[in-house]
């Protein structure tokens, strides 16, 4: 048993005090750091959630933007001629046919063999950047496709000519079968189609403009 | 616990609070292309909220050690050690001590706190976001503001005490 009694205990240096201020500021930072990362986690597990609904297959009764961003052709044309009198390339446009109806059409690209769109209206013109009458909406050049089970799509590809346009050829898709973003599909060149490979890309109407423009990359 | 010792504990509370807490929100904006950017670019767009802890930290993965050092020094250690001083202050019987120790205090005090917390605002808003963006002050801001109006209320009860 000792005989020490408290008042004779050893009291701790004057200075010492002083240490309590920076004690409370580190409790108080890391009670909230440690509160936020608990919050932070529920919110990471939340964008993952987030991420599937904006990759993956297409979901029933959810409206899409589709659009070819590139549609490359064999040089040749159906009778394997070249596509073009003299020595330029077909001027390609393509359609997107939806239950029959063509449902958009894009702009002609000229002299090309692989022809490509970006799936937005950069053709502006400068009243439309500077008033407001130009919604992100507006801005995306696609179909707008309900998806239903054992729907179909078709993308019609033509040479657009003075005289007359040229069939290029067509190929039919099972919605089933996209995914959201990019899809491509190579082809064989046959007697109906000279097209060599459509690359589709998908994106869910509704989502913010952020994930629409980190989709089309 | 007498009243200027519960004002420090308040202080330093309200002071690691508004260290890591947000305390401001930007928004970017680009004008009438600010719907274009949202397409190519929509990183530069991006809503950004910092704490000054935060500040800091980015101020050195940004390479601007100076900066982050100054901000460090004026905006985390001086208002540190001067709740410390004050502290201390509260612990002295011996009025010479107790009077050189609030000399000491009132002279970390011109360097700490309300003025460095301002420029450090001012700071993240001209480095990083363009014109047309609009900032909001976040709940950290009013925290780290009641740690400096309970740390100049402890500084006059000290004074008051003064010889």
């Amino acid at each position: 048993m000792t005989d020490i009694s408290d008042f004779d205990a050893p009291k701790p240096p004057a200075w010492f005090g002083a240490a309590i201020p920076l004690l409370l500021v580190l409790l108080a930072a890391g009670f909230y750091w440690f509160l936020t990362a608990e919050n932070k986690k529920a919110g990471n597990e939340n964008n993952s959630i987030q991420d599937i609904k904006l990759s993956g297959s297409l979901i029933a009764g959810q409206t899409y933007y589709i659009f070819a961003s590139e549609i490359e052709v064999y040089p040749t044309n159906l009778e394997n001629e070249s596509w073009d009198q003299g020595e330029k390339g077909p001027d390609i446009r393509y359609r997107i046919l939806w239950k029959g109806n063509a449902v958009f059409e894009s702009i002609t690209k000229d002299n090309s063999l692989i022809a490509d769109w970006s799936g937005l209206s950069i053709e502006l013109n400068w009243k439309d950047l500077l008033g407001k009458s130009v919604s992100s909406d507006d801005a995306i050049k696609a179909a707008r496709i309900r998806f239903e089970e054992g729907e179909k799509i078709e993308v019609t590809v033509e040479d657009v000519d003075v005289a007359s346009d040229d069939d290029m050829g067509r190929h039919e898709i099972e919605m089933a079968k996209l995914t959201i973003g990019k899809n491509e599909f190579k082809l064989k060149k046959n007697q109906t189609s000279a097209i060599r490979k459509i690359t589709l890309r998908v994106l869910p109407v509704g989502s913010n403009v952020e994930d629409l423009a980190n989709i089309m990359k | 616990m007498n009243v200027t010792r519960f004002l420090i504990a308040a202080s330093s509370l309200l002071l690691g609070l508004g260290l890591i807490a947000p305390t401001l929100t930007i928004y970017p904006q680009a004008g009438e292309l600010t719907w274009l950017i949202k397409l190519f670019a929509p990183e530069e767009l991006v809503i950004s909220t910092y704490s000054i802890l935060g500040v800091i930290q980015k101020l050195f993965q940004s390479n601007d050690i100076f900066l982050a050092l100054i901000l460090v020094l004026f905006s985390v250690f001086s208002p540190v050690i001067k709740l410390s001083f004050y502290w201390h202050a509260t612990n002295q019987k011996d009025s010479k001590k107790f009077n050189s120790i609030l000399k000491v205090i009132h002279y970390i005090g011109k360097f700490s706190m309300a003025e460095v917390f301002a420029l450090a605002l001012i700071i993240v808003v001209i480095k990083s976001f363009p014109g047309g963006s609009s900032a909001q002050l976040e709940w950290g801001a009013y925290m780290f503001t009641f740690s400096v109006i309970s740390s100049i209320a402890v500084s006059l009860r000290l004074d008051s005490k003064k010889n």
